[in-house]
């Protein structure tokens, strides 16, 4: 016996099951990502203290943030530099990445792979080798860069103790670091494109500029913001390299947000303090991304409606 | 017949082989513990104790880094993994005044720590009711190295231009100005670098007869920092520092670079950890091996010595069994003796006693450290003696270090340091007495 289903019933049928199956992933989340942060900021009313073996909890309302935003020296001078770090690396990461990419597209095949893989090994080298390696290039007595200098009867340069110039030397070796994540993502995208809808553009443009200008450039734009997004997240959670090359110094030349935070949470123990900054650093960046977002979101609503 | 008898020998001289001198008599321990260069010259002391007593010490080794987290972790826990824990000198106030370890008097009813045996300023006892260090606080652990600051000096240049072991930090000066000028290398090198800088200025603060802050009774604390002898400490640190003598950008040397300035005779005189000592003298690491001496650090204008705590002691959780906590102070106390404690340098190690240069050791040249050792350990003091130590250590290394970079005065650092000791103080419920601005 056929039984006829109603087009409500059907649709109400599938809601359930879009909720049913979507609610162990919401749940998921909601426990790894949702809780901890919850957590971080319920903290950032307490002041936590042991005695006696045991933590006390003593709530201190918005103690913390009043610390933060008018007492506070180092964690603002890291934000400072983390913008300036983040804007600059990003820049250059994106420029670079993307001209390499251009470059192995239009190499032959034995030149794209070797290329290639040149241009990818600075991503596979572990971080802490990185600043291994990199503080044995960059050391003021005996670094491969002043040694090189030397030769050349040239001054040398402190690098990583330089106060005017060693955020530069850290953004350098980010730079050198992460250019590869960008090719490889720009590379990628390079290769998705319609080679007709390309061929038919290039009729209509003079020279290898106005084609990257006009065409490449505009359809790459998914691709491009996706990365930029992905590079200016990353940026902002950089620790590693300041760690490993400068420990944020000297003075609060190469100071990040991130170490600040560490410095806080695991060398003073201050976990409400910490959780403060914890918080005011993750609401920075959402709301960044999010009015990012909305701006990108009107800008492609008005071009679509031209 | 024959062939039966024969085994069983061999079986007994086997079993005796591997049998320790004495019957175990207490049940395995497990410690936790840094990867420091001088961790092996622990670990053959530890093989000694297993053979000697047949009880057993597993160490758990982390890296400096992590080592306090997997500390806190297991002393914060209702049961800890660690029966010992091996505490840096500026983690000690934490520790302690967190209540997370067993007084030793209590494991052991009226236990000391053996005679001859160093509490680096009396960083071994705890006062919980004035909250800080104090020789009258119940007694909390045993050190087990003597990191402490001496003066490292190039005896091969000193011979060769006639100089004279430095008194005061003036006599200091003009050593490496000598040197500077006749032989083109660095006549001082200072560990400025931000991480490291309140550790290294704190010989210079306290020979001037200044302080951070002096604890004035239970509760209450005094800045000793912005004043005429803290300016005139901070000016020395920082004439002592100058491109004259010194390497330009001196606010970004660390330890690392300060031991690879000294090795490689690019730098004559250091204030540093005694536990350089063995890398300044590995023909592996160094050029200057034989060349290097130790000495007292110089004194201030008054003549008072001090330098600085930078040791490590052992103490023993609440949260492990009475059992337990007996063996670990059966290790802790076989530890100390003196006879042990030469086995302990003849390894490499940096010994806890003071006495050890009244042995044997102390005419043997290879050991010619201990004679400065035992006087700088004698004068060790640890500068921030309160739970909030690392704290404040960062919040005063900015504008010790800004000071060192040029990018403020000596004046405008020791004010902005007074002042954010002096908030991190009264949040920590002290009453505090500033001082005025300079």
């Amino acid at each position: 016996m056929n039984t006829m289903i109603k087009p409500g019933v059907v649709i109400r049928r599938n809601k359930r099951w879009l909720v049913l199956s979507l609610a162990p992933v919401a749940v998921f989340f909601l426990v790894l990502s949702g809780f901890p942060v919850l957590n971080l900021l319920g903290l950032s009313f307490f002041d936590v203290e042991w005695r006696e073996g045991a933590a006390e909890f003593n709530y201190i309302g918005l103690e913390n943030y009043h610390r933060l935003f008018l007492e506070e020296t180092i964690y603002w001078a890291g934000v400072r530099n983390t913008l300036v770090f983040a804007v600059t690396v990003v820049t250059c990461q994106m420029v670079l990445g993307f001209s390499m990419a251009l470059a192995v597209k239009r190499a032959g095949s034995v030149g794209r792979t070797i290329l290639t893989g040149i241009f990818l090994l600075p991503i596979v080298i572990p971080p802490i080798v990185i600043g291994t390696m990199w503080r044995l290039v960059m050391g003021r007595e005996f670094g491969l860069a002043n040694t090189l200098l030397r030769w050349f009867g040239l001054n040398e340069v402190d690098w990583l103790g330089n106060p005017d110039i060693a955020l530069a030397s850290v953004m350098f070796v980010d730079i050198w670091h992460w250019t590869p994540f960008v090719f490889l993502l720009m590379l990628a995208g390079l290769e998705s494109l319609d080679e007709e809808v390309l061929d038919a553009a290039r009729l209509d443009v003079t020279g290898f500029w106005q084609e990257v200008r006009h065409i490449v450039l505009p359809l790459m734009l998914p691709t491009i913001l996706i990365t930029v997004i992905f590079r200016v997240i990353l940026s902002f959670k950089v620790f590693d390299e300041v760690y490993l090359l400068t420990s944020g110094g000297p003075g609060t030349a190469t100071e990040v947000v991130n170490f600040s935070i560490y410095r806080t949470f695991f060398r003073q123990d201050q976990v409400g303090y910490g959780s403060a900054m914890s918080v005011v650093t993750l609401f920075a960046i959402a709301l960044t991304i999010i009015l990012a977002r909305g701006v990108l979101a009107r800008r492609r609503n008005a071009e679509e409606a031209e | 017949m024959k062939r039966t008898a024969f085994s069983i020998a061999t079986g007994l001289l086997a079993l005796a082989v591997v049998m320790p001198a004495h019957a175990k008599d207490q049940p395995d321990i497990t410690m936790a513990i840094n990867q420091s260069p001088w961790l092996n010259s622990f670990v053959a002391m530890v093989d000694l104790y297993e053979e000697e007593t047949g009880n057993v010490v597993n160490l758990d080794v982390n890296p400096f880094g992590g080592l306090l987290e997997k500390i806190r972790n297991s002393v914060r826990g209702s049961e800890g993994t660690y029966d010992l824990v091996n505490i840096n000198s500026l983690w000690l106030s934490e520790i302690y005044s967190g209540g997370f370890l067993a007084p030793l008097g209590e494991v052991q009813e009226g236990y000391t720590l053996q005679d001859g045996v160093l509490s680096y300023g009396a960083t071994t006892n705890w006062d919980a009711a004035v909250g800080s260090f104090s020789p009258d606080g119940a007694l909390m652990g045993v050190p087990v190295n003597g990191n402490v600051q001496v003066l490292y000096y190039n005896q091969a240049i000193y011979d060769e231009l006639g100089l004279s072991i430095p008194d005061t930090w003036d006599d200091l000066y003009a050593n490496a100005k000598k040197i500077e000028e006749a032989k083109g290398i660095y006549g001082f090198v200072p560990r400025a670098a931000r991480d490291s800088i309140v550790y290294n200025i704190t010989p210079y603060i306290f020979s001037h007869d200044a302080a951070f802050f002096r604890v004035t009774g239970p509760g209450q604390a005094a800045i000793g920092l912005n004043t005429t002898e803290g300016l005139a400490a901070l000016k020395t640190y920082l004439k002592i520092s100058g491109e004259d003598v010194a390497p330009p950008n001196p606010g970004a040397i660390a330890q690392g670079e300060l031991i690879q300035l000294l090795s490689t005779g690019k730098a004559a005189q250091a204030i540093a950890v005694i536990a350089a000592w063995g890398a300044l003298e590995n023909p592996n690491e160094s050029r200057v091996v034989g060349q290097m001496s130790a000495s007292l650090i110089p004194a201030g204008p008054g003549g008072t010595h001090a330098s600085s705590a930078g040791h490590w002691v052992a103490g023993i959780p609440k949260n492990v069994s009475a059992e337990r906590q007996r063996a670990a102070l059966a290790f802790l106390d076989w530890f100390q003796s003196q006879a042990l404690q030469v086995k302990y340098v003849e390894a490499g190690g940096v010994p806890v006693r003071g006495d050890l240069a009244e042995t044997g050791l102390g005419a043997n040249n290879s050991y010619r450290f201990l004679g400065a050792y035992s006087a700088n350990a004698a004068n060790a003091v640890m500068g921030l003696p309160f739970a909030a130590a690392a704290e404040a250590s960062d919040a005063m290394a900015l504008h010790f270090n800004r000071a060192v970079i040029g990018e403020e005065s000596p004046e405008v650092a020791l004010n902005a340091a007074a002042e954010v000791l002096a908030g991190i103080l009264e949040r920590n419920g002290f009453t505090v007495t500033r001082q005025p601005d300079l």
